[in-house]
Formats: C-alpha cells, structure tokens, sequence
C-alpha cells in the first residue's frame, strides 16, 4: 500500500477495520487519509452509525409486522401434528 | 397457562421471532419457516429447558442456529453473488483515479423514537435490495453481531469472499440509505 491510499482503499480499510484489527501501517494508512478527506470521514462514521441503528434495536419495534394468519395457522397445524403423544 | 405449551409460544412470541427471523434473511416465506422450525426443535427439546432464562431468550436462541441453517442452504443453493457485477457497481462510485464520485452528504440527527424506527425502515428495506446472500451476510454480521470468521465457517465460504460481500453491502446500503433521504433526516 502507499502511504496515502485513494477513496476507494481507504472505505474498504475502514470496512476492514469494521470486522476485525488491521495491521498497523493499515491502521496507520487509514488514519492519514481520514486526517484529510471529508468524504471518507463521513463513511466511516456512517458505517458504525448504520451498525448502531442495526443492533440497538427496541424488541417492540413492529413496524417490520408479525406472522400473517395463514403463517400462524400452518405453524399451529404443525405443532398439532408434532404435540399429539 | 403452560409456558411450555407450543401453542401459548405461538401466541406470546411468535410474531417477535418472525420479526427477528424477517430482519435477517429478508424473506416472509423463509422468516416463517424459521419460526415454525424453531417452534418444533423447541417442542422436541422441551424437557431440556432449564427455566433460568425467560421462554423468550431460550426461543430466540434456538431461532438464531434456525437463521444460520437457512443462510447456509440458501449459500449452496443459490451461490455466491457474482464478483463481477459487484465490481461494476463498486466502480460506478469511484473514479478511475480512486476518488468518491459524489461527494457523501452528512446523515441527520435523528432524535425521536419515531424517527429512529423511521430510519430503521428505510435501512431494512435497503437491505432487503442487496442480492439475497450478501444482504443475509450483512445482517449476520451487522444485525446479529456474529464476528466475520463465524460466518465464514458456518457458511463454508472463504474470509475473502465473505470480507468482499460485506464491503459491497455496505457500500451499497450507504448509498442506499444516502437516496432515500436518510441524510435529510433530522438536522445536520
């Protein structure tokens, strides 16, 4: 890597740098491109933002819906089948 | 009531399954056998439950191996999504000389409950957009939490591919994200 990585090196170092600890000239590459692009500073706040707004997540947030009454009805039919001794 | 009847799970806690289940596979046809395949290792397994945990957590337990077991077989059957249109996409938002095309715009602060689940939508249904196996890798890692070399193993599939996939996912849901209004939510 050069000393300076492009846009496009450095999201994919951030997005490294998002799963598991990169090597340090990676690290170091990373944070040197960080100190001067704008651009790539959004990017890597923004992908611990998404990850935040992914995990921290209410159990009661139902928008995503339920089981539709069909769904509800197969899966008791099957564990009718399943209960009987 | 018996809280280890099967009936009174479905009742209290299947709709919150289905919910968690849909969240990660991005199917309601696969979400729901996710639920009903729990439902019935639960039922077999119900002598083993022990009662420290709440039905609730011991449920969602068994449904998570259930996620990983659909996320697999969907691998083998479907494959990997190609490298090289993910590549195509990639390069549509770098130049040649590696810099961003447009440049990214702040997202907002979001401060209310109601915007918070308002921004959730909209990152669920990005992630329902992404190709089925790379949109289910993502949410292994980011929704479920499970480190990449756990994904890696359970899938079968190599550090590479699974690092490749997720970095185009989450360039894709970032520009996703980027056009349906995330970055006017809230204030700058």
């Amino acid at each position: 890597m050069k000393w300076m990585p492009t846009c496009r090196e450095a999201t994919e170092l951030a997005s490294r740098a998002a799963d598991s600890r990169p090597s340090l000239a990676e690290r170091l590459a990373l944070r040197v491109h960080l100190a001067v692009c704008k651009n790539c500073t959004r990017f890597n706040r923004q992908l611990h933002e998404m990850r935040r707004l992914l995990r921290e997540r209410p159990a009661d947030d139902d928008r995503a819906g339920g089981l539709t009454p069909e769904a509800r009805q197969r899966i008791e039919s099957e564990l009718k089948k399943k209960a009987v001794p | 009531m018996n809280p280890l009847d099967a009936h009174t799970w479905l009742a209290e806690h299947g709709d919150y399954l289905f919910r968690v289940a849909r969240r990660q596979l991005h199917s309601d046809e696969q979400a729901e056998d996710a639920v009903q395949e729990t439902l019935l290792a639960a039922l077999a397994a119900r002598s083993r439950y022990a009662g420290d945990a709440s039905v609730r957590t011991w449920l969602t337990g068994i449904l998570k191996h259930k996620i990983v077991d659909l996320i697999r077989r969907n691998v083998r059957e479907v494959g990997l999504p190609l490298d090289e249109d993910g590549d195509e996409a990639v390069d549509l938002l770098f130049k040649q000389d590696g810099h961003w095309v447009e440049p990214l715009r702040p997202w907002g602060n979001p401060h209310t409950e109601l915007e918070l689940s308002q921004l959730r939508q909209v990152l669920d249904e990005c992630a329902d957009r992404l190709k089925p196996v790379m949109a289910q890798v993502f949410s292994l890692r980011e929704v479920a939490g499970l480190e990449t070399e756990e994904i890696c193993k359970e899938l079968g599939i190599t550090p590479t591919n699974c690092w490749v996939l997720l970095h185009r996912a989450r360039l894709f849901m970032r520009q996703c994200l980027e056009l349906n209004g995330f970055s006017r939510a809230g204030a700058a």
